[in-house]
């Protein structure tokens, strides 16, 4: 069942096209990963999805709703973590988490079952009774986050979540997530760490310019754009070895800790086997060979670069 | 509950904090135990209407619309506070409406005018009870002024709030236009007897008529004069409740 589906969703202000007629699905019970440069479209796509602002043209439906017919139902079942920071500064960490789940029509008993619960999970035990006003930035991102779980969903739209938070708190905050996701919730994802990423998403799509340029698997993606692949091959430390390999194709050497060739080309494993019979009729003993896997960063970079200078998306 | 008194409930709860409550308090005390025994050397007493006022009396009793004021002007800047700390937002990704948010914001602004109002009347009531003549005629005046005097100032502090981007701004603004309404008004001093361009301008602001209404439902004097402000009273916030909820409704995110 899709979760998200827009067609042709697009957002304009006066010329400029913010959101130029994307399409998406999201699938229930996924993590959609949502990438892109800074300006792209994703703060904007997600104001869209999430009904805060009017689409300039296309169609969202949201968990089956037509969500510009009816706003208000489909924000009944989602939840949203906005990018920008948003707290009441006079309310205490716990007063903050207690008082949005009665925003949203929790029962008490339920609430203060959650409250717990969530400053548990989230690392909040010791600063419940401080102030939103007196606590960190990273910590108030943590409330922020937090306080959404405070009341059901089935769909959960996060704008760069983990903005802030140190590294053990990213993973904490990752790892809930997963759990979420297995209890059956659909999650919207939007981070410049493309590791993040690559840990958490099932899907991705990667916007630029208002256009979504490409939307595949982590995996898929790699497969469709990373044919460049990385092999380094460490020989210890041989003179001349530029004289021996010359004309077997495109690679580099370094000469770090013994001699490394590093190849890194769209025909990595042709050249590789051109060097190893060069080093073998040449007696020279391959002491480390290793594939450096393609980063989905990579994938981000050589997508986007594409798209900017007008190649065409897939290869 | 219904989704507005869910927003009632969390404005209250951000709004009735500790400081604001003391500061509901300890302001018009000041005025009326310090400032209205201490100008008792100057001003005797007040005419109104057929009554002689004392005037620890008088300022007691223009404390009532002064706080109205002071507590809508404070709670009407919720708009402003929600859209600073990225709470306005938060609010319209969630189970509720625009126009539930705006009603929301004017019922919290309703209620914190009435819990100043008798506030006022409660601890202002020692000085004023000689003259008091409340009865169900009188009682509605005072509640019907406190809730058009909140409605009129909460607007007021809501068109600030959505126009101003900056804090500085917003402070500057808020600063002057309670300086006016304050002072250039009759919660302080009657219009008799000040000079005929401060007189006039005393009736160019919403809080004198307020002040006059709560005055005539305190000391049951209802004229033809107060029936007439209290028109203006409702025009005026007709008016800017329209304008504070079209600004409210075209904000934009």
């Amino acid at each position: 069942m899709l979760c998200i589906e827009a067609r042709s969703l697009s957002k304009s202000y006066g010329n400029v096209a913010a959101v130029d007629s994307i399409d998406l699905s999201v699938e229930s019970g996924k993590i959609f990963g949502f990438l892109g440069p800074n300006g792209a479209g994703k703060t904007t796509t997600i104001k869209l999805l999430t009904t805060l602002i009017p689409s300039s043209g296309g169609t969202v439906n949201i968990l089956g709703i037509d969500a510009s017919k009816d706003p208000l139902a489909a924000r009944k079942r989602i939840g949203v973590v906005l990018q920008q920071p948003s707290y009441e500064p006079t309310l205490t960490v716990e007063k903050s988490l207690e008082k949005y789940g009665m925003m949203w029509d929790v029962d008490s008993g339920t609430r203060r079952r959650r409250v717990e619960e969530l400053l548990s999970a989230f690392d909040l035990q010791d600063i419940r009774k401080k102030k939103n006003d007196d606590i960190s930035i990273g910590q108030r991102r943590r409330v922020q986050v937090a306080r959404e779980f405070m009341h059901d969903m089935d769909l959960l739209f996060l704008d760069e979540p983990t903005v802030g938070l140190d590294p053990s708190a990213r993973r904490g905050l990752l790892d809930y997530i997963r759990g979420k996701v297995r209890d059956g919730l659909t999650i919207f994802f939007t981070t410049h760490i493309l590791e993040e990423a690559e840990y958490l998403c099932d899907e991705i799509a990667i916007i630029n310019r208002g256009k979504i340029i490409a939307v595949d698997s982590p995996d898929e993606l790699k497969n469709k754009f990373g044919r460049e692949k990385t092999i380094k091959i460490r020989v210890g430390s041989v003179q001349n070895i530029s004289d021996m390999l010359q004309g077997v194709g495109s690679y580099k050497i370094s000469h770090d800790e013994g001699t490394v060739i590093v190849i890194h080309s769209a025909d990595s494993e042709q050249v590789l086997v051109k060097i190893l019979q060069v080093l073998n009729s040449n007696n020279i003993a391959v002491e480390d060979l290793s594939v450096v896997p393609t980063s989905l960063e990579e994938i981000f970079l050589t997508v986007v670069k594409n798209s900017d200078t007008g190649i065409s998306g897939e290869p | 509950m219904h989704p507005i008194f869910r927003l009632v409930n969390r404005n209250l709860t951000i709004s009735l904090n500790m400081g604001f409550v003391i500061w509901q308090v300890i302001f018009p005390v000041i005025y009326i135990f310090v400032a209205g025994f201490a100008y008792t050397a100057l001003i005797h007493n007040v005419p109104f209407g057929s009554k002689n006022l004392d005037y620890p009396a008088f300022i007691a009793s223009g404390m009532i619309g002064f706080n109205i004021m002071n507590s809508t002007l404070i709670s009407g800047i919720i708009i402003w506070n929600d859209r600073r700390h990225g709470m306005f937002e938060q609010i319209l990704v969630g189970p509720f409406t625009r126009a539930q948010y705006i009603l929301s914001n004017v019922y919290t602004i309703g209620i914190i005018g009435l819990f100043s109002a008798g506030l006022i009347t409660a601890i202002g009531y020692p000085l004023f009870f000689k003259s008091v003549a409340f009865n169900v005629f009188t009682v509605p005046l005072v509640v019907f002024a406190s809730i058009t005097g909140a409605i009129l100032f909460g607007s007021i502090a809501s068109i600030i709030s959505t126009r101003l981007k900056s804090s500085e701004g917003f402070n500057v603004i808020i600063n002057t236009v309670f300086l006016f309404f304050a002072f250039v008004s009759t919660a302080f001093y009657p219009a008799q007897g000040a000079p005929p361009i401060l007189a006039t301008a005393f009736y160019l602001n919403p809080l004198t008529y307020l002040v006059d209404v709560v005055r005539a439902g305190i000391f049951g004097n209802f004229t033809d004069t107060v029936g007439y402000e209290m028109a203006a009273l409702v025009a005026a916030a007709v008016v800017l409740f329209s304008i504070a909820t079209k600004l409210l409704s075209r904000l934009e995110i």
